[in-house]
């Protein structure tokens, strides 16, 4: 089965600037993508180049195996951009029955209720949008998104300017729909924590490059380079940590007041070493493999690609 | 091409919601037209029936001038007042990109958004034409000469007029669109006075007879000369110009 996005290789010039340096990265169905990177990083051009509004330089983008160029393909795909695009003017009602007219489904309009109810604004249809908060706009955002039953949604940071309880709701809808309605979700922010509540797999993109992509998970578990953080109820006294200074294979990397932190080599688990210092009498409150938070992994690449 | 239905209503309804444009473009057409009937009655038609004799083709020319200005007004004061404002509001807003991430083509927005601009103008201009033929022709002529109407007239004011400016339309779109949305008003707004002056000119002159097929030539060689630069500058109407010049 085709995956749902998949990206070959893309480059972008746009004038004489390159935005894009041949990115490539594969979001399989059934993924919540978070794509991450700083301001100019290249993620709105990539989101771009998705919904066939710029035309890559060089390169492939396919939808679910198909070109994205073609009309077909880009009605399996619902999306927000970085402006939310609706008519202020026009009732919450009108500007999904808008889209629901040029998706060529008018007939749908039951359908329109029971979303806007799902957004949290069925009783606020009837009004014009331009009465809305933000919060309330990229909520209907979502619903015009999802208004023709769209198998991919790529959201171009969905909750930017919402207040903390707008951005729960948000994520609490998106997490719904990918695990309800079993869709893809093609996410762009600057906001890790969400991404990292969210994502399964994620891509860092910095100066038009994929710096990191891959399995959340997994990637976490390889920057945390396999350490150990152990804590315990009381200070360890100092011959102890002499004592375990002096085991090479436990590797101890630091050690504070109530907690010490190993980077233990290959073959000695975690247990190995609750094993040892239950043995010597040290009381364990808790033992964990460190790993660093997606803000962590962000700042450190960063970092790392800055140039000298 | 896809169905452009949606883009068409809406953005008309949508401009139309729009209640300070709206009573702009109602009022100036109403004044330009009424204002341009009253001027041509008062000073032209009713001292030219005041002779013994009157000319039938003096006063089929006066005819002729005052059908053809309220048409002109009716239909290009809507292009005027309605492109800038909405069409910057759009882009700016993240409407035009948004509708161009949809099955949508390039090419559907722009015959969409030029349509919605048209009509409203097309439909208005008639409507006052229509009334001003016969408003005209039963306080004046009727009582004196009879109904005057040459197939001249009615198809420079009812057709070759329209056309110039769906023509005028799609220009103004398409340098909005890729462009900058004010540059297509400019063009809008120098054209309408311009092309107004000249045709009245050749008219009251007498350099072209208002009343004759070149008259109506001419305005359909307007048309023409406008749709070609359409044509010429279509090639540049592609999604990524439009999306790009957001930014510009």
């Amino acid at each position: 089965m085709n995956s749902a996005i998949n990206l070959e290789n893309v480059k972008k010039t746009l004038g004489s600037r390159e935005v894009l340096k041949g990115i490539s990265f594969t979001v399989e169905r059934g993924d919540i993508f978070g794509y991450l990177g700083p301001n100019g990083a290249g993620k709105t051009t990539t989101i771009r180049i998705l919904l066939g509004l710029l035309q890559a330089s060089l390169g492939k983008a396919y939808i679910l195996g198909q070109d994205i160029n073609l009309s077909e393909t880009r009605r399996k795909v619902g999306f927000i951009l970085e402006i939310d695009g609706l008519y202020d003017n026009m009732t919450a009602e009108e500007n999904l029955q808008y889209y629901l007219r040029i998706y060529g489904m008018p007939k749908a309009r039951g359908s329109i209720d029971r979303l806007l109810d799902s957004v949290g604004l069925g009783d606020r249809a009837k009004d014009r949008v331009g009465t809305y908060s933000k919060g309330m706009r990229q909520r209907l955002a979502l619903a015009r998104a999802m208004v023709h039953d769209p198998e991919i949604l790529v959201l171009d940071e969905p909750t930017a300017g919402v207040d903390p309880s707008g951005q729960i709701e948000v994520r609490q809808i998106m997490l719904d729909v990918a695990h309800k309605e079993n869709k893809t979700i093609f996410l762009s922010s600057h906001n890790l924590d969400e991404v990292q509540r969210i994502c399964n797999r994620i891509a860092l993109i910095n100066r038009g490059e994929i710096e990191l992509y891959g399995e959340l998970e997994s990637l976490r578990r390889d920057m945390g380079g396999g350490g150990v953080v152990i804590e315990t109820a009381e200070a360890i006294p100092e011959p102890l940590l002499a004592e375990l200074k002096n085991l090479p294979h436990l590797g101890l990397h630091d050690a504070k007041e109530r907690s010490l932190i190993f980077s233990p080599q290959e073959g000695t688990e975690v247990s190995d070493i609750v094993s040892l210092l239950a043995g010597r009498g040290v009381k364990i409150e808790g033992a964990a493999r460190k790993e660093p938070s997606l803000e962590e992994m962000y700042s450190a690449i960063l970092k790392e690609a800055e140039p000298p | 091409m896809r169905d452009i239905g949606p883009i068409i209503t809406t953005s008309i309804r949508n401009n139309l919601r729009s209640k300070a444009l709206t009573i702009s473009f109602l009022g100036l057409a109403l004044m330009l037209v009424v204002g341009a009937v009253l001027i041509f009655c008062l000073l032209f038609v009713a001292p030219a029936l005041e002779a013994e004799l009157p000319g039938r083709s003096e006063l089929e020319l006066y005819l002729g001038l005052i059908m053809f200005i309220t048409c002109l007004f009716g239909v290009g004061i809507n292009i005027n007042v309605f492109t800038f404002l909405p069409l910057t509001r759009e882009k700016s807003r993240g409407v035009i990109e948004s509708l161009l991430a949809t099955p949508l083509e390039a090419k559907d927005v722009w015959l969409g958004k030029s349509l919605a601009l048209f009509l409203p103008g097309l439909v208005l201009g008639e409507v006052f034409t229509l009334i001003a033929l016969i408003a005209v022709n039963y306080i004046y002529f009727v009582p004196k000469v009879g109904f005057l109407i040459t197939p001249w007239i009615a198809i420079s004011s009812f057709v070759a007029v329209p056309l110039i400016f769906i023509c005028l339309s799609l220009l103004v779109h398409l340098i909005g669109l890729t462009g900058r949305p004010a540059t297509g008003n400019v063009v809008a707004q120098i054209f309408l006075p311009v092309i107004a002056a000249l045709m009245i000119n050749l008219g009251s002159h007498r350099i072209l007879d208002i009343t004759s097929w070149p008259f109506t030539l001419t305005n359909l060689g307007i048309a023409v000369a406008v749709g070609v630069v359409v044509i010429l500058l279509q090639p540049r109407l592609t999604k990524e110009r439009i999306v790009l010049s957001r930014q510009e």
